[in-house]
């Protein structure tokens, strides 16, 4: 293996070397999951194939340090500042943040103030978010993602998800795998072990169904009108993140982002640093059903599959169409296996599925559970589990 | 430069239509021994890089399609336990030592090797397609990495069998599930985009050479068409290839908006879902037809 020390002394043109070296730590810092070893790698390819062809550099360099289709999106670009002149580092914005930070933290505070109220004592008059939620602007005042990490209802979040994934673990496929115990006999691995044996089956193989958790894939609005519960159920999500592999987490108000990887981030401070950056927007209006559109568009076909369960929590007050809301959830609903919508406001005495979005949504669901805090969900659970099934 | 170009030239004389940047990371898999990760939308080529790749280089292509619930047996190798059977049974009149006779029984006589096995155990360096490999569970990938770290299998009956000479390996995935990280950093990356009008003009022209320049011109920009429209199911190179025979089987050579009557008729290889193909109404197809 070439090192970066070994072709400094050689005359290919250290200086060249060194700032193709340097390459990784500038996608480091813009989000690629490289490591010092890839910077060993690409200064080997450079000095095999010449660096001096920017083409050639190009086309290797992103065949070896991208992962994955975002990262290849974003590479020509980087590419681009970082070797081109005039040679200024900007860092590229990935296309899901669309302000840039030094603007998120004009304007008003009061978003901030409003989303420390906890979900127990949080009493939303339905007039007062419907009045809220009938905006179509953004919200650009940055959010203070810092309760994220309290440590008071974390406990407790954890050991219900953990309880949740546990009860997901006994869904059962119809396809078999061989077993030490079971309840049908594996021909094949019987006759496999009967070769020890001379060709009498002494010992018999079985087979028992395969176990499988369904996928699932949450949606959660953080529009205004649903301030007081973004934050627990944001929590919610982050629990069941670090509890179940197969989990795709998405938040929405006028547009979708995806937050599964910010919300993976095993670093707590970083986790909201990424969260601040991706949630322009957060506290805005709501577009539920154009955001659901986007959303089948750019990641139905990629995620919803026979085996996913679709979670939405969103109180249904939405300032969009509702033909539309209608279509992108018959669209859902028909690719995954499952929809089931959360409405934080399901608790209250008087509910009736009033707001628009909700009764647009009604048809197209196979359960509609209260969440308005932890004990709501913790009561819901069997049903939500009988209904992933 | 010239070497991309080359190879560029090589496969497309074996029937597909590389980009120069796809071309320079095959060049660069061979140099590094890597494998490759494809991905990409259904129906953009990227198995037929495979084959493609295999043909220039002149090297045998083993398959291996990945499905739910793939395991080791039918990835990597299985005994012939019915062959072992019946030897045992004719083994008993044999007065060997029951040494020997076990060791009859578990050589390679017996064993039935898939495509894994295969790809290692072969003289020359073949080309191996792992495809659609997101199909198949985590344990399946875990098992793929240590393949592709040592490139040798262990059989507790036979022993390790490991890499005469190593395959390429090119990994395909649609991206019904997210890959490991592991599995990614281990390979080079590249996505296949669906083909802009230059590319899948060429590939109509090599692949179906029978069809007039025009109408070939024709068909790539009603596709492209088709691909900017809210589709469920986007038409790949393929739709493209089956819809460019039936219009020729049903005599149409030129696409306009008189004939859209007859065009609705031979949709059926371009449009896949019901959907889908409610959208498609004569008003439209005859609005998309003239403008080609």
């Amino acid at each position: 293996m070439l090192t970066v020390a070994a072709l400094e002394q050689s005359n290919v043109g250290t200086q060249l070397l060194t700032r193709i070296a340097g390459f990784t730590g500038f996608l480091q810092a813009n989000g690629y999951g490289v490591s010092a070893a890839d910077s060993v790698d690409i200064v080997d390819v450079a000095a095999q194939t010449g660096a001096l062809d920017q083409a050639i550099l190009r086309w290797n360099l992103k065949s070896l340090l991208c992962n994955r289709y975002e990262e290849w999106q974003r590479f020509d670009a980087l590419f681009d500042a970082y070797f081109l002149p005039p040679n200024i580092k900007v860092f590229v914005q990935s296309d899901v943040a669309i302000g840039t930070p030094e603007e998120t933290t004009t304007g008003d505070g009061d978003s901030t103030r409003e989303s420390s109220a906890t979900p127990e004592n949080a009493k939303i008059d339905e007039t007062r978010a419907a009045q809220y939620s009938a905006s179509r602007e953004e919200n650009l005042s940055s959010t203070d993602f810092s309760e994220l990490n309290q440590a008071d209802q974390a406990r407790k979040v954890e050991a219900l998800m953990r309880r949740l994934a546990r009860r997901l673990k006994h869904l059962n496929l119809r396809r078999e795998v061989r077993s030490q115990r079971g309840r049908r006999l594996d021909l094949q691995g019987t006759i496999r072990q009967s070769v020890a044996t001379g060709g009498t089956p002494l010992r018999f193989a079985w087979k028992t169904r395969r176990r499988v958790r369904p996928r699932l894939v949450l949606l959660l609005d953080v529009s205004r009108s649903m301030n007081a519960y973004s934050f627990f159920y944001l929590r919610l999500a982050r629990a069941l993140c670090n509890e179940l592999a197969d989990v795709h987490c998405f938040i929405f108000h006028t547009r979708i982002t995806g937050v599964g990887e910010a919300l993976r981030d095993p670093d707590p401070w970083r986790a909201q640093e990424r969260l601040s950056v991706l949630a322009a927007g957060w506290a805005g209006g709501t577009r539920i059903g154009g955001c659901l559109q986007d959303f089948n568009r750019e990641q139905g076909a990629r995620l919803v599959h026979s085996r996913t369960g679709v979670l939405i929590v969103s109180d249904g007050y939405d300032t969009g169409d509702t033909a539309l809301l209608a279509d992108a959830l018959g669209t859902l609903r028909r690719r995954a296996r499952r929809m089931v919508w959360f409405n934080p406001l399901l608790n209250q005495p008087d509910f009736t599925p009033v707001a628009r979005g909700m009764r647009t949504a009604m048809p197209y669901l196979d359960l509609l559970a209260p969440g308005a805090d932890l004990a709501a969900i913790e009561r819901v659970l069997p049903q939500l589990i009988e209904s992933l099934r | 430069m010239d070497d991309i170009a080359g190879l560029q030239g090589q496969l497309e004389s074996a029937g597909y239509i590389a980009e120069s940047a796809l071309a320079a990371t095959l060049l660069l898999t061979l140099d590094l021994g890597r494998p490759l990760l494809v991905e990409g939308d259904a129906g953009v080529g990227k198995t037929e890089i495979a084959n493609a790749f295999a043909k220039v280089r002149n090297a045998r292509l083993i398959r291996l399609q990945c499905y739910e619930g793939l395991d080791v047996h039918a990835a990597m190798y299985e005994w012939n336990y019915q062959r072992q059977l019946l030897a045992i049974k004719l083994l008993e009149q044999d007065d060997r030592p029951l040494a020997d006779k076990e060791k009859d029984i578990f050589s390679e006589a017996y064993l039935l090797k898939r495509p894994l096995l295969e790809a290692i155990s072969c003289e020359e360096s073949p080309v191996l397609l792992i495809d659609e490999v997101d199909r198949a569970d985590e344990a399946f990938e875990a098992y793929l990495l240590e393949l592709l770290s040592d490139f040798q299998i262990s059989i507790p009956e036979l022993g390790t069998i490991s890499a005469i000479t190593r395959p390429l390996v090119i990994i395909t995935s649609n991206g019904t599930r997210e890959l490991s990280d592991a599995l990614r950093r281990r390979c080079l990356y590249q996505f296949i985009e669906y083909p802009d009008f230059a590319k899948e003009l060429a590939i109509v022209k090599i692949k179906a050479p029978q069809a007039a320049e025009q109408l070939a011109r024709q068909v790539v920009a009603f596709v492209q068409q088709v691909r900017r429209m809210e589709l469920q199911k986007k038409p790949g190179i393929a739709e493209t290839m089956d819809w460019t025979a039936a219009l020729l089987r049903m005599g149409i050579t030129v696409i306009n908006d008189e004939g859209a009557e007859r065009i609705i008729d031979t949709l059926s290889a371009l449009i896949k879902t019901r959907e889908d193909r409610t959208g498609f109404t004569p008003d439209v197809v005859a609005r998309i037809a003239a403008t080609c």
